[in-house]
């Protein structure tokens, strides 16, 4: 259980995180999402005590982390895969990990074979693929077995078989009931591992919902119509209580009836149809008008202010 | 405040030696498992030992007995082993910072100065040894060099002033440890560490008695007299200067346990 309340962080003038508060449930896979900037990382840094906040707090099963004694037994964390010393060895550096927290030398090559690690133990990290890096850094996530597990952008850089594999983990470890709290700043990724979202933009919670529930609400769809009486249908169609939005040029945007029914009724009035297609608004599109206003760079935008400007 | 919960820590969290204990041989771990580590003590052990044979065999070539036979051994330290002592220390805290690996190292162990004593434990009782054995194998070498007009480990005073020798490097590594953690930066502390270690011979310009006063106090003149056979009078005496040298590795550490707990990482 991670406890995040009115969590503000101050770099300078620069307002990274701007009170935010939500909690992560064991469980469960919650994912982190938000654009680049938006201060996901800064708020993992918080929770793990790498940073301190400028105001609010952050609690690992009601502590802070900074109080935690042999915290490898309570959190698993990665947050940047590549920080590793390119002349250690996989095996060296999972056993330095490991004896800062007293765990044995067996648990080590237990987390190697868990993770596929066991046939490059002894080669030094710097040939290593950025997916055997994440491999790596999981595994030393794993040493001390611990209930609460954070991972910043665990799958960047990885390949599909990769994604699929951490994907599963992910899963396998929240039904285990550990706390599992992912950030990414893909939504299409997160729909398919979290079951639970958290978004933050520019510092601040913008939702903080379950997957389901948030796809419910901003997933929604439509029957797009075409037709040379598209006007005619529209009225009918208002009549049988369905929304309906004109698209221009013959074609209009029909809410809240099926393409079955529409097609149906259409038939019975006789209108021709020439195009009857449902639409589907992705998890995507709705990920990025909720997050829009607190993107840090948009494109296009400061070139638009310049030209306002003059 | 915070209150242990015993029921999720594991047994043997209980016990603060043994934690000590864990910390440390992760540490060892740390500097055992990477290359730069041995090239460093074989740069230090040639530049060492091949130095004081060298001055020591020209200074006996010349035929003229030096000023000070002990100190003479040890004049051809000032640069290489020093530096590389002092670039030991100093990776041990940037190559973390550089690499990121610091945050690996502070998340398993957030109590960061127990980190900073495990560093200092480890890299102190490495470079000591081998700063002791470097300190007696250039002593005998040189020895050799010089024939029969040597001079015995036996006499008053000569261990100690060749052991003072080897303690030197350790404190050299353990300043370059403390400035490695306070900048960080590889390249900005290797810059500052000799900055640290020759720019306060500039006092030695000072009007007598000022400049032999406070040039007691710096690193190399509180070194150059604790490896004398002959000390200066107008100097600390060896005992004392010691203390001096003790004293430029422990300030720096202090700086550093209070500055690591501050900032961010």
């Amino acid at each position: 259980m991670i406890q995040v309340d009115l969590l503000t962080k101050h770099f300078g003038s620069v307002v990274a995180l701007d009170g935010l508060s939500f909690s992560v449930r064991p469980g469960h896979v919650t994912g982190f999402l938000g654009p680049n900037g938006a201060g996901k990382t800064t708020t993992m840094r918080i929770i793990l005590g790498l940073n301190a906040p400028t105001s609010g707090s952050a609690l690992v099963d009601g502590r802070p982390y900074e109080g935690i004694i042999r915290p490898l037994y309570e959190v698993g964390s990665l947050l940047d895969a590549n920080a590793l010393h390119p002349g250690r060895s996989a095996w060296h550096h999972l056993l330095w990990v490991a004896q800062s927290n007293g765990i044995g030398r067996r648990r080590v090559s237990d987390v190697m074979a868990l993770t596929g690690l066991e046939d490059v133990a002894k080669r030094r990290v710097k040939g290593f693929s950025l997916g055997m890096k994440q491999r790596l850094g999981i595994a030393a996530a794993l040493l001390g077995d611990p209930p609460t597990l954070v991972f910043d952008e665990p799958a960047n850089g990885l390949d599909p078989e990769g994604i699929h594999w951490i994907r599963e983990l992910f899963k396998k470890l929240a039904g285990e009931g550990r706390t599992v709290f992912v950030s990414s700043h893909l939504m299409s990724e997160m729909a398919l591992t979290a079951d639970h979202l958290v978004i933050i933009g520019r510092g601040k919670v913008l939702a903080d919902a379950p997957t389901e529930q948030f796809v419910d609400a901003n997933a929604h769809s439509d029957v797009l119509v075409k037709s040379p009486h598209a006007n005619e249908l529209a009225t009918k169609l208002k009549a049988r209580g369905a929304a309906v939005v004109d698209e221009g040029s013959d074609a209009i945007a029909v809410t809240g009836m099926e393409a079955a029914a529409i097609a149906d009724l259409a038939a019975g009035l006789g209108i021709a149809v020439h195009e009857l297609s449902p639409r589907h608004a992705s998890l995507e599109q709705a990920y990025l008008d909720i997050t829009r206003d607190s993107t840090e760079f948009t494109t296009g935008t400061a070139a638009q202010k310049s030209l306002a400007d003059q | 405040m915070i209150e242990e919960d015993t029921e999720s820590v594991p047994p043997r969290a209980q016990s603060v030696t043994t934690r000590s204990l864990d910390v440390l041989s992760s540490e060892w771990t740390k500097l055992r498992s990477i290359r730069s580590t041995y090239w460093t003590f074989l740069i230090a052990a040639v530049t060492a030992i091949g130095g004081s044979a060298i001055v020591t065999s020209a200074s006996a070539h010349r035929g003229r007995s030096p000023f000070d036979p002990l100190a003479t051994i040890f004049v051809a330290w000032l640069e290489y082993p020093v530096l590389a002592f002092g670039i030991l220390g100093v990776l041990v805290f940037t190559s973390e910072y550089g690499t990121g690996v610091i945050r690996t190292t502070f998340t398993a162990v957030p109590q960061r100065r127990s980190v900073l004593a495990a560093k200092v434990g480890v890299v102190g009782m490495v470079t000591l040894v081998f700063g002791e054995v470097l300190a007696f194998a250039s002593f005998l070498l040189s020895d050799l060099a010089r024939g029969n007009h040597g001079i015995s480990l036996f006499h008053a005073g000569v261990a100690e002033a060749v052991g003072a020798a080897g303690f030197s490097l350790f404190v050299v590594a353990m300043i370059g440890l403390g400035v490695g953690s306070m900048v960080r930066h590889t390249a900005g502390a290797i810059a500052a560490l000799p900055a640290l270690i020759y720019l306060p011979l500039v006092v030695l310009s000072l009007p007598s008695p000022w400049d032999h006063r406070i040039g007691s106090f710096t690193l190399l003149m509180a070194a150059y007299q604790s490896v004398s056979l002959h000390a200066q009078p107008d100097l600390l005496s060896p005992t004392l200067s010691l203390f001096v040298l003790a004293a430029w590795a422990i300030i720096p550490l202090l700086i550093a346990s209070v500055m690591i707990s501050r900032r961010d990482v």
